[in-house]
């Protein structure tokens, strides 16, 4: 799989290009600011391009931006967000642009070469990953009278896996149910929480999140 | 100029005795020798006004118009009483016609002596044009000597004016003249009640009499010329002589009457005392205004401290140069100015009344003045408040991206080192490797501590997002229930918005670790150009501002930016906060 990292520090930049390496990933670019970033897939597009939310020259939310950039100009691209807040609107912005080839996972992950190379290879093959840590934190918030008391244990847990945006093989793989079993989950799910039945098919993450934060 | 001014009148007053003198050796009835007399003697008196006021108000030229009326007079008079010397006759010729121009001007131009709006400017010059016409007509073509002269005088041994050409029957062109004047004077006496209903009311009070006058004097001359046929009163017509002194002298008079006794002016300065004992604090403008019938008065307070005048409110005041629409008196001594006043120039014409309104003003100016500094002085503070607020939200900003684009991203490579350093190590070494991991351990925590740190220091998605997503992310961190009534959908300024979000955090914090709440609703609106926020929870209340910096801190943070901060606890009745911060923009 061949990547593109974005990020203006240095020591960052070749320390994740090093991991992923080791990763068997074939880096292609390590570039230090967005416009370097579109140019570098401009002149070759990798499967996924890992950015850093935090780029020059405003340090504000530059990887997003170029995130939406990305998706529109090259939908074969996949896009990581790393991203130094566990802010579920961060997240949201990223997946308005579509439920596929993206992800926005915690900055902190680089230090977990398996994590990181999973969230990559996901990414790579069209799926969504949102944070463990953020969707844990929606999950668990404390809440009064809500719909989510009414759902089980298990279905609680599928319902944070799918937050994380796995597909429902990938929940039946962790979770060692058929897909078939996740599919009845998921639907009871919906029902359970009312939400509108559509969204169950391409929007799922962000009906899931939008949910889990009201 | 004081020379200038006595010679001119010891000049006008050697020329009315003069010729005063010379109309005695005339073969004339005695009855023109006495009416000579008190004419000249009337001019003596206009003579002697107009220098008195040009000296007491050197810088309006209405002392210099005064003086030159007077002066073309009795210099028009020469061509009668020196009828055979050709020099007099041509001055009396030229100064014969200037005396309605002038007249004019000075009525037009009164008090300051500038000529205001357009119209009186062409006014003026119109009529000044007129004279110069009428003068030229005689000065060159009038011929006393030439028969069948209208004026039927075929004076023999007349002199000639100096400047004479040729003889040509002026008695038409110069009866044309004469009917003009029958449109120019009622358009003077427009301009005249034009002039009267635009003046404030204390300009008004200044010119009415002199207004009289001139009204007197131009239906003198109208009524006059309806009956005889001529604007010209000879001196043997008795009634229209007596007339026409009374209202040569009415002018000067009027003006003087204006100009040296002001009980008027007394008694009003009398209700000022009376008023200032009532006017509040920061209204003494509005007294003064009264007083000096001059709505447009403006007072600006000296504040020695700034050296510069200020408004009752406190607000800097630059004094405008004086001009024909507004004039600046300083009160108290040049060196250490106590006010001044911005009014109307036509209240220079009594500065009696005003220095007498200035004194009796004085201790309630004093008083103003401090109130002025004190208001002065209070805005100074909440703009600097405000500063203060605004560098400590720039500082936090600072300080979180430090903090995310330095510490942090060092943690990260540390760590990213160290995972290297195990990789290295291999399975060779067992202890070292599991030092490592423990390392890194430690590390994922400092590295959470620190994104926490960062948060509660200034929030990125404040800065970013705006208001409306950093509540939402205060709300799903909260460990008490949070339930959001509103947010505002648009970006507000930034002191509003973290203001308004500190408030919201510290009360969602307070909330949790002392109120014992199952729920707590929050809510920020846009209203009347303030944002309004309430946070309402349902615990045990009894929260005080008083006590415990955090909220103390918030109060003040509301309060620095002009807002207000209430805080409502009764004890079992939950805690409500509720705050309106005035938006910038």
């Amino acid at each position: 799989m061949r990547v593109v990292i974005a990020d203006d520090s240095v020591l960052l930049r070749e320390g994740v290009s090093r991991v992923l390496a080791d990763e068997h990933f074939e880096v292609a670019a390590k570039v230090a600011s967005a416009d370097e970033l579109l140019e570098s897939i401009a002149a070759g597009a990798p499967d996924v391009a890992i950015v850093d939310i935090r780029m020059p020259p405003t340090h504000t939310d530059e990887g997003l931006v170029a995130a939406h950039t990305i998706r529109r100009r090259w939908p074969d691209v996949g896009v990581l967000v790393l991203s130094q807040y566990t802010e579920t609107e961060y997240a949201l912005r990223l997946l308005e642009g579509g439920e596929q080839r993206c992800g926005y996972l915690l900055k902190d992950r680089v230090l977990d070469a398996g994590q990181l190379a999973s969230a990559v290879r996901r990414v790579g093959n069209g799926e969504v990953v949102v944070d463990a840590e953020l969707v844990a934190r929606l999950v668990d918030r404390p809440r009064h009278g809500s719909l989510l008391d009414e759902l089980t244990a298990r279905e609680r847990e599928v319902l944070a896996l799918m937050a994380e945006g796995l597909t429902d093989r990938g929940i039946g793989e962790r979770l060692f149910v058929t897909p078939k079993t996740v599919e009845t989950h998921i639907r009871h799910i919906f029902a359970k929480l009312q939400l509108p039945e559509g969204a169950a098919d391409n929007k799922r993450v962000h009906a899931v999140l939008t949910y889990l934060r009201t | 100029m004081r020379a200038v001014r006595l010679l001119v009148w010891l000049a006008g007053s050697a020329l009315c005795v003069g010729m005063a003198r010379a109309v005695g050796p005339v073969d004339q009835p005695d009855l023109i020798k006495h009416r000579a007399i008190v004419y000249f003697a009337t001019a003596f008196v206009g003579l002697t006004i107009g220098v008195l006021v040009w000296e007491r108000r050197p810088d309006s030229r209405t002392g210099l118009l005064l003086t030159a009326l007077p002066f073309v007079e009795v210099l028009s008079q020469a061509r009668w009483i020196f009828w055979n010397h050709a020099l007099p006759v041509t001055i009396g010729f030229a100064s014969m016609s200037l005396y309605a121009p002038v007249f004019a001007h000075l009525i037009l131009s009164y008090p300051t002596g500038r000529l205001t709006t357009r119209l009186d400017r062409v006014f003026v010059a119109v009529v000044y044009a007129y004279a110069t016409t009428s003068a030229l007509l005689f000065l060159l073509f009038f011929d006393t000597r030439a028969p069948h002269d209208r004026y039927e005088i075929e004076c023999w041994d007349c002199a000639l004016p100096l400047t004479h050409v040729a003889w040509r029957d002026v008695h038409r062109a110069s009866h044309v003249l004469d009917l003009t004047l029958l449109v120019v004077a009622p358009a003077f006496i427009g301009l005249l009640i034009r002039k009267l209903l635009r003046a404030t009311p204390g300009g008004r009070r200044i010119e009415l009499p002199l207004s009289i006058a001139a009204f007197a004097a131009v239906a003198q001359l109208l009524a006059h010329f309806a009956l005889n046929g001529s604007p010209d009163s000879p001196w043997t017509d008795t009634p229209w002589f007596w007339i026409s002194i009374v209202v040569s002298l009415a002018v000067p008079l009027s003006l003087g009457v204006g100009l040296f006794f002001g009980r008027r002016a007394r008694s009003a300065v009398a209700d000022l005392v009376v008023e200032l004992q009532r006017t509040p604090p920061g209204h003494v403008q509005e007294a003064l205004a009264r007083t000096l019938g001059d709505p447009s008065l403006e007072l600006a307070l000296w504040l020695p401290d700034q050296a510069s005048y200020v408004d009752s409110r406190g607000a800097k005041v630059e004094l405008p140069a004086a001009g024909p629409h507004r004039a600046v008196t300083v009160l108290g001594s040049s060196d250490s100015p106590v006010a001044a006043l911005l009014h109307d120039p036509a209240l220079l014409e009594r500065p009696g009344l005003l220095e007498a309104a200035a004194a009796a003003a004085r201790l309630a100016l004093e008083n103003e003045r401090l109130q002025a500094e004190l208001r002065a002085q209070l805005s100074e503070l909440r703009a600097s408040r405000a500063r203060i607020v605004q560098a400590g939200d720039d500082e936090r900003r600072r300080l979180e991206r430090n903090l995310h684009d330095g510490a942090q991203q060092r943690l990260l490579s540390l760590g990213l080192a160290l995972q290297l350093a195990r990789a290295e190590l291999g399975a060779e070494a067992n202890g070292a490797s599991s030092l490592l991991v423990e390392a890194e351990d430690e590390l994922r925590a400092a590295l959470d501590e620190l994104r926490e740190l960062a948060r509660g220091i200034h929030p990125a998605i404040l800065t970013d997002q705006g208001l409306g997503a950093a509540v939402r992310s205060l709300a799903e961190r909260s460990s008490v229930p949070v339930r959001i009534v509103s947010l505002p959908g648009e970006r507000l300024d930034e002191s509003t918005e973290a203001a308004s979000y500190f408030l919201v955090s510290e009360s969602l914090a307070n909330c949790a670790k002392y109120a014992h709440a199952s729920t707590v609703r929050v809510s920020i609106a846009r209203r009347n150009g303030n944002a309004v926020v309430d946070i309402d929870d349902n615990g045990v209340g009894g929260a005080d501002a008083t006590r415990g910096s955090g909220l103390r801190g918030l109060s003040d943070r509301v309060q620095a930016l002009d807002g207000t901060f209430l805080l409502e606890s009764p004890v079992g009745g939950g805690t409500h906060v509720h705050a309106e911060i005035p938006c910038a923009s």
